[in-house]
């Protein structure tokens, strides 16, 4: 543990920089300098403080009183359509897709590292770890888009109206598959599945630092494998379930796939602007270097480029092959106001961010890589609004209410993962790699 | 062989001062030996470690490479050529419809911009990556010095040469002490081994470059020139088979053919087509006016004739048949000149037309029409015939020609 302990005296990184990070994750708090005694306790040999302490349960009282406010706002709104909520589920439905990317990402980020026994991450780990924990809490948030469902109420879903169902053949061919009771049991499954997941690795790593056990780090790499293939096949399910299946007449095989790139993408936002965020209030001030975020911002540019690969994949097959029935979902996002959402992505989620990202020297630069990521996250919500949306609207029409139900969701995912940090290490304190992952550099 | 023999000639005295060479034992010796030259000043010197050693490039303050611009440069390359390639191969010097595209689009081109971009960048990566580290390097002053060797297994090493303009014997070596390295040993310069590429190895260079231009040759000058040869054939697959294709030479027959007729007077088994009706739609050398009688008009002759309709007709002639099916539209668009629209069905002119003549021209086409008989059965075509009534008649349907309950739904 000799490269653990820190120098004392060293001053915190990165309190200058990370401004920008701060704002979005403290949801504009300001707390008074990171002087929590309890907090600055050395622990276990770190001269760092590594805990959340007390502001633990000041972020999740103010992030999660936002959240319930916004998302009250954004409902009210919706029932003042006076359309049975309709118009509202669909921006709630985009909105739960970013939620989903960053905690199915979280969950995917954290077996990867196990999987592969990276070193580098072990630092970072916890974040990832305990952003992955709000699995339950998003199986709740999700109760808006399946109860409607599970009810036959076909605003959204046409498939789970019967009548509709029976009035036309496609749907009639599909209701095997698209049908409210089997929906019901894939989401409980899937939410399930992920949840225990994320609880296990998450109470395993903290009773490795409690314990120290030398067989909990090789346990938990072992369940990592099937973990992952068993998240590939219900992230593909569950995506299509959620998000394409709000058109039901469109298919396309690499549609899991394509969330799944803004899952990744959703997980590195997510960790890099945490941990500029902790960084800010004094805490991991020297575990975290510039190289952990010099490697999370090397996987958000590779990324940005998978993201591109399948979505183009996704169209150029559809495109070439130009069956009636798959290009209609793609004329409709081609041409009219949607045309300029479309090309918006093709821009902003990847030409610009390409160049953006492509240097050393931005990734290793915490004011730009932090732009970066805000960049990215509404890239990601333009992208899931991109995929929902016009399926009810012939024009992109953004409203209030799908903002506010994007707040509302990030911040609920906030006051979940602080609520989870409680009073304990926002690091693997007793990995067998943490050294590695405290000296860790890139070349 | 000049090489090697001039520093024979000038072996009389001894060989001048290389660099001196300084080893350390442990990684943090070398970074603070590193450190402690970089502030003196040299340019001149480098490190060896057995391994990579985090932060030396700072300790040596390295600049950073311009591999990166390189590489960015050769990856803009790479797509820019790929556009230009796939710009004038399709959409100028050789023109070629592929499945209804357009000529130059750039979806179909990304696949071929991002693997040149890729390939490009990759290979000059490589490349550039050789040429900044002086590689390859045949031969270096330190491959003659011993305790070298074990710069590959557990020792660092740190050179300064003779030619940094800061060089001093003495001060340099008081500089070198002041590290602590394990040993110190002053380098001369080699005059056993060439520090030139064997000439081996550069005829060999030589030779591989120009025989690699000789596929092209042979492939230009089967461009310009004719041989009476057969081409080589590499692969035989099914290509080579004992047997006669159509419109083969075949030395069995008088005539000379492979392709045979049945002999005249003689017809095949089920080939006897007697009934004039049915299979050419004249009754008495006139075009039928009726339905053959033995056709049965019902609603499953009625269903097959859409389908088959759907099948064969809409492409020109529409799901209404009134001549604006798809391939007509594109026609019209395409306006080449050579067109012939397709007739509209529903016209007088067809309705009026005896059942038997629009057999007729199924069977053996009209104008740009080609013949359907050999593709569509006998009966199909009757059945078609059926259904294209039935869109006629429905295209004169009067608002009495409905059921009342019909009506209310209009």
């Amino acid at each position: 543990m000799a490269t653990a302990k820190k120098d004392p005296k060293k001053s915190p990184t990165g309190t200058k920089t990370g401004t920008s990070a701060a704002k979005a994750e403290g949801a504009a708090k300001k707390t008074s300098e990171p002087d929590d005694a309890a907090a600055r306790v050395a622990v276990e040999g770190f001269a760092d403080s590594i805990r959340l302490g007390t502001e633990s349960s000041a972020m999740f009282a103010k992030a999660g009183g936002l959240a319930v406010v916004c998302l009250a706002v954004s409902a009210a709104l919706g029932a003042s359509e006076g359309d049975g909520f309709k118009r509202w589920s669909y921006g709630y439905i985009a909105a739960f897709g970013v939620a989903l990317a960053i905690t199915a990402g979280s969950l995917f980020w954290v077996c990867l590292q196990h999987l592969v026994n990276a070193k580098w991450s072990v630092v970072v780990r916890r974040i990832g770890e305990l952003f992955a924990a709000n699995m339950p809490l998003l199986a709740i948030l999700a109760l808006p888009v399946v109860v409607p469902v599970v009810l036959g109420n076909g605003v959204v879903y046409e498939w789970a109206d019967k009548t509709k169902v029976a009035s036309e053949e496609i749907l009639k061919h599909k209701s095997g598959y698209l049908n409210p009771g089997f929906f019901l049991v894939r989401m409980l499954f899937y939410f399930g599945f992920w949840s225990i997941l994320a609880r296990y690795y998450l109470n395993s790593s903290r009773r490795q630092d409690e314990t120290g056990g030398s067989e909990i780090a090789p346990t938990m790499t072992r369940v990592s494998g099937p973990a992952m293939i068993a998240f590939g096949l219900t992230i593909t399910f569950c995506s299509i379930d959620l998000f394409m299946a709000v058109e039901p007449r469109w298919f396309s095989t690499m549609f899991g796939v394509y969330f799944f790139a803004s899952c990744v993408l959703g997980v590195h936002v997510t960790l890099i602007l945490t941990l500029m965020w902790l960084q800010r209030r004094g805490r991991l001030a020297t575990t975290i270097t510039t190289e952990h975020y010099h490697d999370l911002g090397k996987m958000l540019f590779a990324f940005v480029i998978f993201w591109a690969y399948i979505g183009f994949s996704q169209f150029m097959l559809i495109w070439y092959a130009n069956l009636p029935e798959e290009t209609a979902w793609f004329k409709q996002r081609f041409f009219g106001g949607w045309g300029a959402v479309s090309w918006t992505l093709v821009f902003g989620h990847f030409v610009i961010p390409f160049f953006g990202l492509l240097s050393r020297h931005i990734k290793r630069s915490k004011a730009l890589l932090a732009f970066w990521c805000f960049w990215m996250l509404a890239m990601i919500y333009i992208d899931m609004y991109w995929l929902v949306l016009p399926a009810i609207n012939v024009e992109p029409d953004v409203r209030a209410m799908d903002l506010l139900a994007l707040l509302g969701l990030l911040s609920a995912l906030v006051a979940g993962a602080a609520r989870e940090a409680g009073k304990k290490n926002l690091i693997p304190t007793k990995d067998p790699r943490l050294e590695q992952s405290l000296a860790f550099e890139n070349i | 062989m000049s090489d090697s023999h001039e520093p024979q000639a000038s072996e009389s005295g001894p060989a001048p001062l290389h660099g001196l060479l300084a080893e350390y034992t442990t990684t943090g010796d070398i970074l603070r030996a590193s450190k402690k030259v970089r502030d003196a000043g040299f340019s001149r010197w480098d490190t060896f470690t057995p391994f990579p050693v985090h932060g030396i490039d700072r300790a040596m303050g390295i600049r950073m490479t311009i591999l990166p611009w390189i590489v960015l440069g050769a990856g803009l390359t790479g797509l820019g050529t790929a556009i230009l390639l796939q710009w004038w191969t399709n959409a100028y010097d050789y023109p070629w419809l592929i499945s209804g595209k357009p000529l130059w689009s750039i979806p179909a081109n990304v696949p071929i911009m991002f693997e040149l971009t890729v390939l490009i960048g990759g290979v000059t990566a490589f490349i550039a990556m050789l040429v900044l580290n002086n590689l390859p390097m045949p031969a270096h002053p330190l491959d003659q010095v011993k305790r070298f060797a074990r710069a590959t297994d557990d020792r660092f090493f740190l050179l300064i040469e003779a030619a940094d303009p800061k060089f001093d014997a003495d001060a340099t070596r008081a500089l070198l002490d002041s590290t602590r390295p394990h040993a110190i040993e002053s380098i001369l310069e080699d005059r056993k081994t060439s520090d030139k590429l064997p000439t081996g190895i550069i005829y060999a260079l030589v030779i591989a470059t120009v025989a690699s231009a000789v596929p092209f040759a042979l492939a230009a000058k089967a461009r310009y020139t004719k041989s009476r040869s057969t081409r080589i054939h590499l692969i035989q697959d099914m290509d080579a088979q004992p047997k006669y294709k159509a419109q083969r030479e075949n030395p069995v027959f008088a005539d000379g053919r492979s392709t045979r007729v049945p002999d005249p007077e003689t017809v095949a088994v089920g080939e006897l087509h007697e009934d004039d009706h049915f299979y050419r739609g004249t009754q008495n050398g006139a075009f039928a006016r009726t339905f053959p009688p033995t056709f049965r008009v019902d609603e499953t002759a009625m269903l097959r004739g859409e389908q088959r309709f759907g099948i064969y007709c809409t492409p020109c002639h529409g799901f209404g048949a009134e001549g604006n099916g798809m391939v007509a539209k594109r026609a019209e668009e395409l306006a080449q000149g050579t067109w012939t629209p397709p007739s509209n069905l529903t016209d007088q002119r067809i309705r009026d037309m005896p059942v038997g003549e629009i057999f007729n021209t199924i069977t053996h086409g009209i104008r740009n029409m080609p013949a359907y008989g050999p593709q569509i059965p006998t009966s199909d075509r009757w059945a078609i015939i059926l259904y294209l009534r039935a869109l006629e008649r429905s295209h004169a349907a009067k608002i009495a020609d409905l059921a009342p309950a019909e009506r209310t739904g209009l």
